[in-house]
């Protein structure tokens, strides 16, 4: 891997890829660090857009619903949202972001970075566990995917996509750190798939400060 | 030289059985290429063979569906000749005639089928992937094996459609618009599963889409060849550089949409049933949400493609470059703002539908800009009748006639008289048929020299074009009549209705046009498959064209340049004053006494 041939500003300027095709026709051309941060990038536009439909349809349906939880006059009382435990969960969310963000200085100046690492996947994986613990408890409370109509259907939803979304990022944080801790991929000129699961991740921390805003506190 | 990436892919037609000699030059390497040389491979001209070969599969099982119905429309009940036994109990009965709910499975399943299936892997997966990293000098695409996952996601998505025929309740038949309550509620549609089925296919070939999207956007931005601006891309790029653009952002909508009536179908959900408070009218805003844009999806690609045959043909540079790329530009723009005019007859306030009236027309300005700019290029060529040249003429005219009966409908009060009538699917066939499936066949024929390395058939390539310009016509024209008349869309026997029976005639017609269409198909399937084999070696350049791919020959290896090349001047300076050549190509220099007119 030829590290001269990134150059970060050529994000916007036509890149360099000749010599690739002179001397192994069966390589592909390396793709750079910016070209890759780009792809993520506008990966991420579409969840934005996929986030932007489920959200859009909350609020439409809430807005319909008029009372929210709504009132289907038949005398069952729908729990309310668990503001506390969650707030407590989104704070552990958003931590893991900047825990993430130090393994990714980390790395930058010369170090593992692996610990770091490894904390943001545990925290990422204890929100799920707390979401996990609060889904069974409003199961209990008489509210589901198929109870309590709209209110359910909407809350098991959005939370049940980003919770996948979570579940993805975990995956992919502890695939860095297996990467790191076993072959020591990332240095600190060449860190690519690190700084990419990192925008997935800063991006999905984002979603649930949205998704707790609106789902929970409104 | 014998072997190419056309024998190759010929080759896995004809379930590959590794006979032929592998003396090109590229390093694949081992001798003889495995079949794994066949189903994962990064090169871009590859995954667009892939797409290619597998968009003429559904074109003509979608294609066979639309006879199907066609037949039923002009001898309603009458058993369907030869081949009505072998249907499948879901669409015939033992007669082999169709019956009505087998008669809405063709309708939903031939319109899923087109778009999502043919039309968008053909635009986008075959033309996108093939002329984007060759026409910006790049290797390949920024991120090949993505690109071939995605090829593989489509491919999956396809399985997945085609298996809801053979699952309990057989295939969906809430049209491909799946409006809500009918697809969301089992009791009312008797297909859940076929109805998830097609929702998971769609979310799967969404997956696919924004794939594509993300690899041709990043490439289209980061892998120009020096010298070649923005403002120098030829025409194809941009258009599906901005198609990647809408299917970022619509895509995901429809992906989140299909996924709820998964869970009211499958979980319980209520996001579409009135009786848990949900709202039914919300699966047609967040559908029409993403298929406006869908619409542009399905049209800029051609738009971009029929420029550059246009521009070529005439000997001339496409008039008004810049505002070709502008209209394009705002056409994508306000295709986000004009969902609505599909929902005028679904009790929306009418406020918001006078709204929506008024952006929907303001689109006809960039239309009719670009439709003067295409004429603008033709004007005073010096014009080489070409069957690429046929089409692409074709789809200006056809495509015109679909923007006009575009605009009726979009003024509210018309269509509230034309909604769910033959009058628009005679405007959709023309702008998705006339429009988009011309443009592709005229790319089609353009492009398979460099893709084949080979030169198509004229006479087969004269008959397949005006069978399919007479035909097409002769299909879809009296549909604007039968509309007028009164016939509904998606009927499966018209001669039910006393007041339709008058129209019979202008049924049969069309039948007897869908008949000769399909029949032109074969012209087609018979010329690229023939020619691909036996066809004349074709020189690098055949058309004497300007942009960057003609200046690579046959077989390209994988990498494309062997040197990058580097960019001069914008992309159709054709017929330059004072040179001894009527063209000059991207990647050389114009002598110092001529100076270019643009960019």
């Amino acid at each position: 891997m030829n590290n001269a041939a990134y150059n970060d500003s050529a994000l916007f300027h036509a890149p360099m890829v000749a010599e690739v095709s002179e001397h192994d026709h069966h390589a592909a051309p390396p793709t750079s660090p910016a070209t890759c941060k780009l792809g993520m990038c506008i990966f991420l536009c579409s969840e934005a857009m996929l986030f932007g439909g489920l959200i859009a349809t909350y609020l439409v349906l809430r807005q319909a619903a008029g009372s929210w939880p709504p009132n289907f006059g038949d005398g069952i009382e729908l729990p309310p949202m668990p503001k506390l435990l969650t707030g407590i969960n989104t704070v552990i969310l958003v931590s893991s972001s900047f825990v993430y963000h130090f393994a990714e200085v980390a790395v930058k100046k010369g170090k593992s970075g692996a610990g770091w690492m490894l904390l943001s996947a545990l925290m990422g994986a204890t929100f799920v566990g707390i979401q996990c613990i609060e889904w069974t408890e409003l199961y209990h409370e008489g509210l589901w995917f198929n109870k309590g109509g709209v209110y359910g259907s909407t809350f098991f939803t959005l939370t049940g996509f980003h919770g996948a979304h979570v579940c993805i990022g975990v995956l992919l944080i502890l695939w860095c750190f297996f990467l790191q801790v076993t072959k020591g991929t990332f240095t600190p000129k060449r860190h690519v798939a690190l700084e990419n699961v990192g925008l997935y991740w800063h991006f999905v921390d984002v979603v649930w400060v949205l998704l707790y805003t609106i789902l929970y506190l409104l | 030289m014998s072997a190419s990436i056309t024998h190759d892919s010929i080759a896995t037609v004809e379930t590959h059985s590794g006979s032929h000699h592998n003396d090109h030059g590229h390093g694949h390497g081992q001798g003889k290429p495995g079949i794994m040389h066949y189903l994962w491979n990064t090169d871009h001209k590859m995954i667009a063979l892939q797409f290619l070969w597998s968009a003429t599969f559904f074109l003509i099982f979608g294609g066979a569906m639309a006879l199907a119905m066609r037949w039923q429309l002009a001898f309603p009940g009458h058993p369907i000749p030869v081949i009505g036994h072998l249907l499948p109990h879901s669409v015939v009965n033992d007669e082999g005639a169709i019956i009505p709910s087998g008669y809405n499975v063709l309708v939903t399943m031939h319109g899923t089928i087109l778009v999502f299936f043919v039309a968008m892997p053909l635009l986008i997966g075959v033309f996108g992937n093939f002329l984007i990293p060759l026409k910006i000098g790049a290797g390949d695409m920024a991120f090949p094996a993505l690109n071939e996952l995605s090829y593989w996601l489509f491919a999956l998505s396809g399985i997945i459609m085609l298996s809801s025929f053979w699952v309990p309740g057989g295939a969906p038949g809430t049209g491909w618009t799946a409006y809500a309550p009918l697809s969301s509620v089992a009791a009312y549609n008797q297909t859940p599963m076929g109805q998830s089925l097609w929702c998971a296919a769609l979310f799967i070939n969404g997956l696919s889409s924004i794939t594509g999207a993300v690899n041709y956007i990043t490439t289209v931005i980061t892998m120009r060849a020096p010298g070649m601006t923005m403002f120098r891309m030829p025409l194809p790029v941009w258009a599906i550089f901005l198609t990647a653009i809408l299917l970022i952002l619509a895509i995901p909508v429809l992906s989140a949409a299909a996924a709820l009536i998964i869970f009211d179908l499958n979980f319980g959900t209520t996001f579409y049933r009135p009786s848990g408070y949900g709202q039914p009218l919300l699966w047609q805003h967040l559908f029409w949400f993403f298929g406006h844009p869908e619409v542009y999806i399905l049209i800029l690609p051609a738009f971009g493609l029929t420029s550059e045959i246009l521009s070529v043909f005439s000997r001339k540079p496409v008039f008004g470059y810049k505002a070709m790329v502008w209209a394009m530009i705002s056409i994508g723009f306000l295709g986000f703002i004009v969902w609505g005019h599909h929902m005028y007859v679904s009790g929306m306030n009418l406020t918001l539908s006078a709204a929506f009236s008024v952006s929907t027309m303001v689109i006809a300005v960039p239309s009719a800009i670009k439709t003067f700019n295409w004429m603008g290029t033709i004007w005073r060529g010096s014009i080489h009748y070409t069957v690429p040249m046929a089409f692409a003429v074709s789809f200006v005219s056809m495509f015109v006639i679909g923007g006009l009966s575009g605009i009726f409908m979009a003024s509210t009060p018309v269509d509230l008289f034309v909604h769910h009538t033959y009058f628009i699917v005679a405007h959709f066939h023309y702008v998705l048929f006339g429009g988009s499936m011309f443009a592709i066949f005229g790319a089609v024929y353009f492009w398979f020299p460099k893709m084949s390395g080979r030169m198509f058939n004229n006479t087969l390539g004269w008959i397949h074009f005006w069978m399919t310009f007479v035909f097409f016509n002769l299909t879809f024209f009296p549909m604007h009549n039968l509309g007028l008349g009164g016939m509904m869309r998606r009927i499966a026997d018209p001669t039910v209705y006393d007041c339709l029976k008058q129209l019979q005639p202008l049924n049969v017609v069309c039948t007897i046009g869908a008949m000769g269409l399909g029949l032109a198909t074969i012209p087609f399937v018979v010329n690229i498959v023939w020619s691909m084999l036996n066809g004349p070696k074709a020189p690098a350049n055949p058309w004497n064209s300007t942009t960057l791919e003609w200046t690579v020959s046959h077989p390209i290896p994988h990498g494309n340049f062997a040197v990058t090349p580097t960019v001069y001047h914008g992309p159709y300076e054709y017929s330059v004053p004072g040179l001894a050549r009527d063209f000059l190509p991207q990647n050389e220099k114009a002598p110092a006494h001529i100076t270019l007119e643009a960019h």
